[in-house]
């Protein structure tokens, strides 16, 4: 998109650039040996390249802008397509945030009290959820399913993709791809359904099985043990294929010369994937990690709210189950407070692992 | 460019607000019918919505100048609350809708529902089948009244079904006591009792329904063991031992019969696990002999069909609960309340109309139509000039799959107490594969003469203000149950004394306060 015009000005600075670091090594020894006149000389020898340098980087952004908007004018049906996803981001994400204040009031309802006319309480709604007797077991049990599918979703999702991608039966790999996404369709109420088939334990496979070797038939619903195994396993399941999409995706932008080159060097197929295909998508990795810990305190509502059952509440209830309850009893304004407090936590975090990323990998979101 | 793309937005939610406002003009400028929107609960909501050719829509437009516009609420009740909340909360309150009492008292309170008090004498043939001072107290708030209570079911209509066929099998007599009752289960459970030589079925078989304020965890389906120790219901609305059943001193002894009975096996170990539907299917396969269930559910014609075709020569027999040591009850017996109230922000001129369908559909045309759908389609009349849901009127009869949709308004007609109506409801029928005559009407009878505890009022009595309060309870009961705390007396104390803490005792006050107020202490 750089005009001829703008490279050379890019030029230009580069050169004053390096001017203005010499000057200043020359001041830097003039003040050194303190000699008045050549420091004197130096600083306006400095003031002048400076001068230069600001001139030229003005002339550059503002040739910058020409070129930017020339190029949207040129692409200008593309960014009209922005629109439709602005308005709806402006309205469902924006707008939102004004209304969120209702945390900190005392709301009833919109013509009643409106947003805004609602009893300031300041943070008591705040305390309310954060003095729950249940806080603590909320935080824990939400963080242990978001980074448990974290570790077991995302692993799985990038081997399923590179394992796909690494298949040479053309029809082996379609079937594969199209059984994978399958369950990300299901609703969780089909895959409820599905998993008591499994796992019930009058009637259930995984049961059948333990019986016939002579076990003890467990009910994994309600096993305070099984059932963070089953929640995190059965969304892995569940989502894995859809995951693995973004990943097949990066692959296949993968330059195929370097693959030929690496098998003409004589690189076996594990050596190909942790050389060349790992690496190549690994910016891909970062981001969806780094999106994934944006909304780490979203535990999966739907998911949880089928499974859950009094028995085992303290391992699976959450803070988006726990808000529910709340919420048939008309507590908008707490369960407010709630959301905004696991927003916080979420973007706290986002930038804390964009900031690590950047440091570590030189890969970020921003 | 950045002018063209502002000038896009701009047009772009111009247009949305118009086309979002248009409806209302026109309407507001259309002198024809009035538009009425409705939020109603379904009579059987998995038989779908009101088919858009009900004969009702046209008559009431051409009578009585109402568009009816519906809206149909799902049927799980902590959902339908969310949704009417949700509504409220966003001012976004059909006209008419029904709720619980809980939510429609914080709507009065909000002053979100309109006054009705001089709206009753504008529908004297809905008073003159309801709306005692009974129901009238039930949704007045500061003396005034804000809404319409009708019965939303027929009350004692649940009971305790035990397999005949097994015991006839087993050579067991129908038990009447707790022991007995236990054995059975037990029987049941170990002694194969459907022949089939295979260990695969269970003595007692439940899901978890609850209500807070009425039946609380582990639910109304358990009450008929729970009526054995004097513990059934959230509540012990007796006025001189009034207070939470889990403070009851026998309490612990029911605790320690119901664990004996998941340690032994007797119980379908699913019960934690089960859904309605998957409980329901449970019984039509033969998975357990005892459960409570409701009279349609368990002898409706397409309810118990399924079980027919699995079981031709499988029966049921509706015992009384069984006789504890310390009492006997299918449940606590109240007359459920459905609460029907208008929207706050609605004109005289359409309250009057409001007012005016709801008494038409309580009478004459509107109650047939409601009741039993349109006359050649899904009812004849008999000789008598009674509806019947006749086998030439095929799948549309109002008792068949497909005639059940046109029925989903029948709450606003039916007022539950007619015996004619109850007999109408529930049509007698010959199954289809054993050939034998059924009658959820006769089960009904049967159910109601049985052992219940009456504490009118209870339905209506506080949850408890936090989510804590109700977690803490559930969580801990079902704790002890699935062997996470060990079941001690040292063990429960402490349960209910954190229990207490966190509070159990603020809840049981504001009940007692509640109970007191209104009046139905026993």
């Amino acid at each position: 998109m750089r005009s001829g015009k703008n490279y050379a000005l890019s030029l230009e600075i580069d050169q004053l650039k390096a001017q203005k670091r010499e000057v200043c090594l020359r001041l830097k020894e003039a003040k050194t040996q303190k000699n008045e006149s050549d420091i004197q000389r130096v600083t306006e020898e400095l003031k002048d390249v400076s001068a230069q340098l600001s001139e030229k980087k003005r002339a550059f952004s503002k040739s910058e802008n020409q070129v930017l908007f020339a190029e949207m004018n040129r692409h200008k049906f593309i960014y009209f397509m922005l629109i439709i996803p602005l308005v709806y981001y402006f309205i469902f994400k924006y707008i939102p945030i004004w209304n969120a204040q209702i945390a900190f009031r005392n709301f009833i309802s919109l013509k009643r009290t409106g947003i805004t006319g609602g009893t300031w309480v300041g943070l008591e709604n705040f305390k309310t959820f954060i003095g729950s007797y249940y806080f603590w077991d909320l935080i824990r049990n939400t963080l242990m399913y978001s980074f448990g599918k974290l570790l077991v979703s995302l692993p799985m999702s990038i081997l399923l993709s590179i394992a796909i991608y690494e298949c040479t039966a053309k029809y082996l790999r379609k079937i594969v791809q199209t059984l994978s996404y399958l369950p990300h369709f299901l609703s969780w109420v089909i895959m409820y359904g599905i998993l008591l088939a499994l796992l019930s334990p009058s009637q259930g496979i995984l049961n059948d099985i333990i019986k016939l070797f002579g076990g003890t038939p467990k009910n994994f619903l309600t096993d305070v043990h099984a059932f963070p195994v089953i929640v995190i396993l059965s969304d892995a399941w569940k989502e894995m294929g859809w995951s693995a999409i973004i990943f097949i995706a990066a692959l296949m932008g993968i330059d195929g010369t370097l693959f030929e080159a690496a098998t003409v060097e004589g690189a076996n197929s594990w050596q190909r994937v942790r050389y060349i295909t790992l690496p190549s998508i690994k910016p891909v990795i970062v981001v969806v990690l780094l999106m994934k810990i944006g909304t780490i305190l979203d535990a999966g509502f739907n998911q949880l709210y089928m499974l859950y059952s009094p028995a085992v509440y303290s391992v699976g209830d959450i803070i988006d189950t726990w808000v529910y309850r709340g919420t048939i009893n008309g507590q908008f304004s707490l369960a407010t407070a709630a959301g905004i407090f696991k927003g916080v936590i979420g973007m706290s975090l986002l930038f804390i692992s964009n900031w690590a990323s950047k440091k570590v990998t030189e890969n970020s979101l921003f | 460019m950045k002018k063209t793309i502002i000038v896009l937005l701009v047009a772009l939610l111009t247009a949305s607000f118009a086309f979002a406002q248009s409806g209302a003009e026109t309407a507001a400028a259309n002198d024809g019918p009035v538009t009425i929107s409705m939020l109603y609960s379904a009579t059987q909501t998995e038989a779908g919505a009101l088919p858009a050719d009900w004969a009702g829509y046209a008559v009431l437009e051409n009578e009585l100048g109402i568009k009816l516009e519906l809206q149909m609420l799902p049927s799980n009740p902590n959902d339908q609350d969310l949704m009417v909340r949700a509504m409220a909360a966003a001012d976004e309150l059909p006209d008419f809708f029904t709720c619980s009492r809980e939510v429609w008292a914080d709507l009065a309170k909000n002053g979100q529902v309109l006054d009705v008090t001089d709206y009753y004498k504008d529908m004297p043939n809905r008073c003159a089948v309801m709306f005692d001072d009974a129901a009238k107290n039930f949704v007045t708030y500061e003396g005034r009244i804000y809404g319409f209570a009708t019965p939303s079911a027929i009350a004692g209509n649940e009971g305790l079904l035990v397999r005949k066929d097994w015991l006839d099998n087993l050579g067991l007599a129908v038990p009447t006591t707790l022991d007995e009752l236990y054995d059975v289960m037990y029987a049941f459970t170990y002694n194969d009792p459907d022949g089939n030589g295979k260990n695969d079925t269970y003595g007692y078989g439940a899901f978890v329904e609850e209500t807070l304020s009425y039946e609380i965890y582990p639910g109304r389906r358990f009450e008929p063991l729970m009526g054995a120790f004097g513990v059934e219901g959230t509540w012990n609305m007796n006025a001189s031992e009034f207070g939470l059943r889990i403070h009851d001193e026998h309490y612990y002894d029911w605790m320690v019969f119901f664990k004996k009975c998941i340690d032994n096996g007797v119980i379908d170990p699913n019960w934690m696990s089960y859904k309605k539907d998957d409980f329901r299917a449970a019984w039509k396969q033969g998975k357990f002999g005892i459960f409570r269930e409701q009279n349609s559910a368990y002898a409706g014609e397409n309810n118990y069909a399924p079980f027919d075709a699995n079981f031709p020569n499988g029966s049921f027999v509706v015992v009384d609960a069984p006789i504890g040591p310390y009492g006997q009850s299918v449940g606590p017996l109240c007359q459920g309340m459905r609460v029907y109230a208008i929207n706050a922000d609605v004109d005289a001129k359409k309250a009057a109309k409001i007012v005016e369908m709801f008494d038409w559909m309580s009478y004459g045309e509107g109650y047939l139509l409601c009741g039993y759908g349109e006359e050649g389609k899904n009812y004849v009349l008999d000789a008598q000039g009674l509806p019947q849901s006749d086998a030439s009127l095929g799948d549309l009869g109002y008792a068949q799959s497909k005639g059940q949709a046109y029925i989903q308004l029948r709450n606003c007609a039916f007022n539950y107490s007619n015996a004619q109506e109850i007999a109408l409801r529930y049509p007698g029928y010959t199954t289809k594969v054993s050939q034998k005559y059924m009658s959820a009407g006769d089960v009904l009878l049967e159910m109601q003469k049985k052992t219940w505890t009456a504490t009118p009022g209870q339905n209506s009595m506080p949850k408890p203000d936090t989510t804590d309060v109700s977690t803490f309870y559930q969580q801990g009961i079902a704790e002890f149950l699935n062997g996470t705390r060990a079941l001690t007396e040292a063990n429960w104390k402490a349960f209910v004394a954190q229990f207490d803490a966190i509070g159990g005792l603020v809840w049981e006050a504001q009940g007692l306060e509640y109970a007191q107020a209104n009046g139905i202490l026993q």
